[in-house]
């Protein structure tokens, strides 16, 4: 992978995130995280390390207790309209796709651009068709979720999340949930996007997409990041412990 | 061997117990059923109900002005046939191809089929007079031809006119109540006068209208994270749900007499409409939230993540999958609210039960009993038969997995 050579801009930055569970439990402790414009960064870690906590805060469905985050420069509070405007900038893709149901594959896309953003629906369904032949489902544009599959749910799932035209793309484990052979075609999309320069966030265990892909690799493990490291050095020559036991796991 | 012969053969005699089972139950039926008709055809006396048919239908509403009430038919009806073809004739979104080949399914010509008869017969039946025979047959005749017209031509309206369609029901709603009560220079007719058929109709679909919003209000209150509402939401749908119908409807005519001052109480009748209304409302308000419960979380967090706001989120994406799961207890909460408004008649409205025990306290009428609640259960049945078949029209229009070949097989 190449380094950007100009000064990197940071679209999300967060210190000392801390949150506790309302029975008491503490799912992260003091998480440091900066990702800056351009970058894909692969979070992994064991379940329950708080990966997937962590990066639901970055659009606040999920708040923490303590620290600050600033996602493109706005510090994320509890005022509403800032949470609305945050949302509007960072599209999210989750392990269960999570498409509405009782809408076609074209409603989905068009939804939250023609509600949110107010814009013209004939544009809105232009762009949609555009972005579904990018990820290769135009002919399904009429069809309804519940007719596709698993992968070719997960590509409408990405499909809508870029039709909101956001900077910054978190995707929480998004091929956990599909049959292996489906697996392939979704990483096909998102490495795409990655270059094309979409800022991204990915928890995935997926070792071969954050070879790849990834500009990081941070281990998160007990609410905490244990390691950060680009993917050769973390896959290669892992520094902590922790890191060596998880890569052994997952291997 | 002929196929039916072979099939009843392998259907009701396959061995020598199941040939046992039906023969009896063949013999019970039809003993049962020529009862039934020697009773209806010999010993009942149906004067009792063509004598009163106007008195069942409208109660006491004043005849001069019961011009109104056939022209609100006569819409009803229009507006029917109408929704009935443009349903028929018009795909669903845009998912399926047109069904152009099939104006008239298996179902529909069914129906269209009792309609006739029953326009026929009924009339007939009740000796009514020739005008008024002849009206019926007429709104009949309306109905089966704007459902011929919209399902042969409706798919040739323009799409956002077509859109338009469900809300001339609303609107249909209101111009019934105001031709039924009166006002923008009709004469007012006092709900006192109101009565029968007429006062069941206008309560049940009272009620029914506004405890829908009512319990999916309740429904989404109980489950905020605003803690007052949610208490107040639960406290008012335990308290409802645990009082029997018969004593609100007592305690709503006393207690709103005493609460409000002279004159702002409103008619008796409309007391009785809120009772039902806001008691209804709370079993509505059970059905949707056993609706909320069955759309995953993961829901309104892709809506909210796509920017949506939580009202936008709930109306556009939570509520309309919410509602389709609820939609069965729901109707079938409209239909008990429906059989529900006899309990008027306790209270000394004259609804349809109500009407009926006048009838059966003249003297020229008395020990007709039987034939007057025959017609009273066959009423009743029709307008739940109808509840229930649109619900499940409607079921089966908003599930998005419907194709246009199981909808042929499953309507």
């Amino acid at each position: 992978m190449t380094t950007p050579t100009m000064i990197a801009r940071p679209m999300i930055e967060a210190r000392g995130v801390e949150k506790w569970y309302p029975n008491g439990f503490q799912a992260l402790r003091g998480v440091d995280l900066t990702v800056n414009q351009g970058e894909v960064v692969v979070v992994m870690g064991p379940s329950g390390s708080g990966k997937s906590t962590f990066i639901r805060t970055f659009n606040a469905l999920e708040d923490f207790q303590k620290g600050s985050i600033v996602v493109d420069g706005i510090a994320l509070s509890d005022d509403v309209r800032r949470i609305d405007a945050i949302r509007r900038e960072v599209g999210m893709v989750f392990q269960q796709f999570n498409l509405f149901p009782h809408l076609t594959v074209l409603e989905n896309l068009t939804l939250a651009p023609v509600l949110v953003r107010g814009r013209p629906r004939a544009e809105v369904e232009r762009q949609a068709l555009e972005l579904l032949e990018r990820v290769g489902i135009h002919e399904q544009a009429r069809k309804y979720p519940g007719q596709l599959s698993g992968g070719q749910q997960q590509r409408v799932a990405i499909a809508r999340s870029l039709c909101m035209e956001p900077r910054i793309l978190l995707f929480d484990e998004p091929t956990s949930a599909l049959d292996p052979e489906m697996v392939q075609e979704v990483l096909a999309v998102m490495q795409e996007l990655a270059r094309e320069g979409m800022t991204m966030v990915v928890v995935t265990h997926e070792v071969r997409f954050a070879r790849q892909v990834a500009s990081r690799v941070v281990l998160m493990a007990d609410g905490q990041v244990v390691e950060e490291a680009p993917p050769e050095q973390f896959f290669s020559h892992p520094q902590h412990e922790r890191s060596r036991q998880f890569l052994s796991q997952i291997a | 061997m002929n196929p039916l012969l072979r099939r009843l053969r392998r259907e009701l005699f396959a061995n020598p117990v199941d040939g046992v089972i039906s023969i009896g139950l063949i013999l019970a039926l039809v003993l049962g059923a020529a009862a039934v008709v020697r009773w209806a055809l010999v010993q009942a006396q149906w004067a009792v109900i063509q004598a009163n048919s106007t008195l069942f239908a409208v109660g006491r509403y004043p005849i001069e002005q019961q011009w109104r009430l056939w022209l609100l038919t006569a819409l009803l009806a229009a507006a029917t046939g109408l929704s009935w073809g443009l349903l028929r004739g018009t795909p669903r979104g845009t998912a399926q191809p047109p069904r152009s080949t099939r104006p008239w399914p298996q179902n529909d010509r069914l129906a269209a089929g009792i309609l006739v008869t029953l326009a026929l017969l009924v009339p007939l039946g009740l000796e009514l007079q020739v005008g008024i025979q002849l009206r019926w047959w007429l709104i009949t005749a309306l109905l089966l031809g704007l459902r011929w017209s919209a399902g042969r031509w409706g798919r040739l309206l323009p799409p956002p006119l077509l859109r338009l369609v469900p809300l001339l029901w609303p609107l249909l709603y209101l111009v019934g109540m105001v031709l039924i009560n009166g006002g923008l220079g009709l004469i007012q007719v006092p709900p006192a006068e109101w009565g029968g058929l007429l006062l069941t109709l206008v309560q049940a679909s009272f009620a029914i209208l506004l405890c829908f919003p009512l319990g999916v209000l309740l429904a989404l209150g109980r489950r905020s994270e605003l803690p007052l509402l949610r208490w107040g939401s639960v406290l008012y749908i335990e308290f409802i749900r645990g009082a029997p119908l018969i004593t609100l409807l007592f305690l709503g005519q006393n207690i709103l007499g005493f609460l409000l001052p002279g004159g702002m109480a409103p008619e008796r009748v409309w007391r009785a409409a809120w009772v039902l209304t806001l008691f209804a409302a709370a079993y509505v308000a059970e059905a949707v939230r056993s609706g909320l419960a069955a759309v995953p979380a993961g829901q309104l967090e892709a809506a909210r993540s796509l920017g949506l706001s939580v009202p936008r989120a709930l109306i556009h994406v939570v509520l309309p999958q919410a509602l389709r799961v609820a939609l069965p207890a729901t109707v079938g909460q409209f239909i008990s609210l429906l059989q529900d408004t006899t309990l008027l008649s306790l209270i000394g409205l004259l609804d349809l039960l109500g009407t009926a025990r006048t009838v059966m306290a003249n003297p020229a009428f008395l020990g007709r009993n039987a034939e007057v609640y025959l017609v009273l259960a066959v009423l009743f049945w029709c307008c739940c038969a109808a509840l229930g078949l649109g619900s499940r029209a409607l079921e089966t229009r908003l599930n998005p997995q419907t194709t246009a070949t199981q909808t042929t097989t499953t309507a």
